[in-house]
């Protein structure tokens, strides 16, 4: 045993109040402590995972409390991938974000306060295996991703972050309206044992329940209509948030919905509900994508719509279809932080942030606009790269279901997505740069940050076998229910014999 | 075990409709009115409502504390009956519990978005929603 999962979140949380400590000692140290934490975490989620592969899942109960009647955190194979990923990317963020306000002690202490906080809620929610515990989770995520989305005084940031507070204050009122009805009708919290007991619920409360929950949880997950705040945060927000957003925040979102529509509720009909959402989410975004004048803004649909891909992967429902899905968060998480990171360079002294200034910078910021087209060429899905086996696995669980109108539907968006991207990577390599945009060079630490992830996507792009055992594993771990509710409750068991 | 069903006094009826109906006003307030500090007033009622109906599922018409006391282990040794007696009459405390977390967490959102108002006040001279459109809505 080399360390248990409390840690993930203990570990962020008490350095998060402790770092205005550090810095009465020495104010270089209010950088160094994150990053200090992250990879001990990282290393710490790696070893476990690979624990967990050989010995089986490892549920941790806090405070001695067995399940059902404590909160417990459940590190399976599934949410020991996801967390493995969150802490890596978080890393990278740190990584980039190193420099960030070198000058002003006070907001940087603030900017690596709230990132930690972030990195634990949303660690958080995909650890534990108590519903209530996952609202206060979500809310400690969604309180820090508000103060950041506010950040920068000068910009609209207020008026994102306050669109983004009313939208997730009400539909977090929505999850404990379901956590309140399942705690009526089952008298339980735990998801294990709702799990178990799902069945003698009254199912207009089931179906009543679920919706709640999607309410609750597709704010963060940026489903079709609760997504409004996302483009608005997400070009508002510091550029390294942006990428926190797109590849954490939303992973985690994404984990909920999933959990309680695999695990917890088996309600009929459940799995056609996610196609039609993640269409309508794909459709809705790309469109909006495609008239988008801001760079952040184009991204942020794209990871909507990206997140619709992953929700209509999931509704597939078979083995494959997770299996995808998975993939297909895999590579998002990569990609998109790539684009945020390297985009947010690319206007780094434009004012308007719009794609026209993008202009010719292939010439003045070459491995900048090199690693931009790289992710554009792995979000699009061509082939020397990850985001081509992520579709490729997604179109051919497609296929062996059946469900022809969705491989149209992919295929179409796809297109989209080359019309758009394609287009800013042709306004950085053969338009003629405009005078007026001097464009900044990335410091180093920002740049190996970037770099780590170019090489990750097109490794994966060459080597796709190096991942695909670890997400089949994942996969099972998700679809096998009854495991689930017998790791999490014989962990009980074994304590009151 | 079969279906879970509960009987419903009348007091406990109009404890439902009641918080049901606090949280009708809060969401009324937070999505119709114009003025930032009236959504965040209505924010606040919808918080109170939902925690309104968090404790009345617990709730029993003139239940004790679950507290076992050494004088009530020696008045009522655990045996299953007196357990089953004991769970008619005491209040569930896990909903206190619950109530009491979601009330921090709705003081910090509210902390939060009311400094996100003074923001929005000092940038655009406004309290007016309709007027603060920068980004698109």
């Amino acid at each position: 045993m080399v360390g248990s999962p409390i840690l993930f979140v203990a570990v962020p949380l008490l350095a998060a109040f402790l770092i205005p400590l550090f810095g009465f000692i020495w104010k270089e140290l209010v950088r160094i402590v994150p990053g200090i934490v992250l990879l001990y975490l990282l290393i710490l989620s790696v070893s476990l995972y690979i624990q967990v592969l050989q010995d089986g899942t490892i549920v941790e109960q806090i405070g001695g409390w067995a399940p059902p009647w404590g909160i417990n955190l459940v590190f399976s194979p599934f949410t020991g991938l996801l967390t493995t990923l969150m802490l890596f990317l978080a890393f990278i963020i740190w990584l980039y974000s190193y420099r960030f306000k070198n000058v002003d002690f006070e907001p940087s202490k603030k900017y690596f306060i709230l990132l930690l906080m972030l990195v634990t809620g949303s660690i958080g929610i995909v650890l534990t295996g108590d519903i209530f515990n996952q609202f206060v989770f979500i809310e400690i995520m969604s309180i820090s991703g508000y103060a950041l989305t506010a950040f920068y005084t000068g910009r609209d940031s207020a008026e994102a972050s306050f669109k983004y507070l009313i939208m997730g204050s009400l539909s977090s009122m929505f999850l404990l309206l379901a956590i309140i009805l399942i705690y009526s009708q089952l008298g339980t919290l735990n998801m294990a044992d709702i799990a178990s007991k799902a069945h003698l619920m009254k199912p207009e409360f089931r179906v009543l329940a679920l919706v709640f929950f999607i309410v609750g949880m597709g704010i963060e997950a940026e489903i079709f209509p609760l997504n409004g705040w996302a483009p608005d945060a997400y070009s508002q927000a510091p550029g390294p948030i942006g990428a926190a957003f797109s590849g954490i925040v939303v992973k985690a979102g994404i984990y909920s919905i999933i959990r309680v529509t695999f695990t917890l509720f088996d309600v009929e009909g459940t799995m056609q509900f996610l196609v039609l959402m993640g269409m309508i989410t794909l459709v809705v975004a790309e469109m909006a994508a495609i008239k988008q004048d801001k760079i952040k803004r184009m991204l942020a649909y794209s990871s909507i719509g990206q997140m619709g891909l992953v929700l209509v992967a999931f509704g597939i429902g078979t083995e494959e279809g997770v299996f995808a899905a998975l993939f297909l968060m895999v590579n998002h998480a990569l990609v998109k932080p790539l684009l945020f990171l390297s985009a947010s360079y690319l206007v780094f002294n434009s004012t308007e942030k719009s794609i026209r200034e993008l202009n010719g910078l292939g010439k003045y910021l070459p491995l900048t606009s090199f690693l931009f087209a790289l992710g554009a060429i792995a979000i699009v899905g061509m082939p020397p790269l990850s985001g081509f086996w992520a579709k490729w696995s997604m179109l051919t669980a497609a296929a062996n279901s059946n469900m022809i109108l969705i491989i149209g539907l992919v295929l179409l968006v796809s297109v989209v997505e080359i019309v758009y991207y394609f287009r800013v990577v042709n306004r950085i390599y053969f338009f003629k740069k405009e005078e007026d945009v001097e464009p900044k060079k990335p410091t180093i630490n920002a740049m190996v940050s970037m770099i780590v992830l170019g090489i990750l996507i097109v490794t994966i792009g060459f080597y796709p076998d190096l991942i695909t055992s670890y997400l089949h594993e994942a996969s099972e771990s998700l679809l096998d229910k009854g495991k689930y509710i017998q790791d999490v409750l014989s962990a009980g068991q074994s304590i009151i014999q | 075990m079969d279906q879970i069903s509960f009987d419903i006094s009348i007091v406990e009826y109009g404890f439902f409709a009641s918080a049901i109906l606090v949280i009708l006003v809060g969401l009324y307030g937070a999505l119709v009115k114009k003025s930032l500090i009236k959504i965040v007033i209505g924010l606040s009622i919808l918080e109170s409502g939902v925690n309104l109906l968090l404790i009345t599922i617990g709730y029993i018409q003139g239940g004790t504390a679950p507290v076992f006391s050494p004088q009530l282990l020696k008045d009522m040794p655990l045996t299953l009956e007196n357990i089953k007696a004991l769970g008619n009459e005491m209040v569930d405390p896990v909903p206190q519990a619950l109530v009491l977390t979601a009330i921090v967490i709705g003081f910090g959102v509210t902390a939060v978005a009311l400094s996100l108002v003074i923001r929005l006040y000092r940038h655009h001279h406004t309290l007016v929603i309709d007027e603060i459109k920068n980004l698109k809505w």
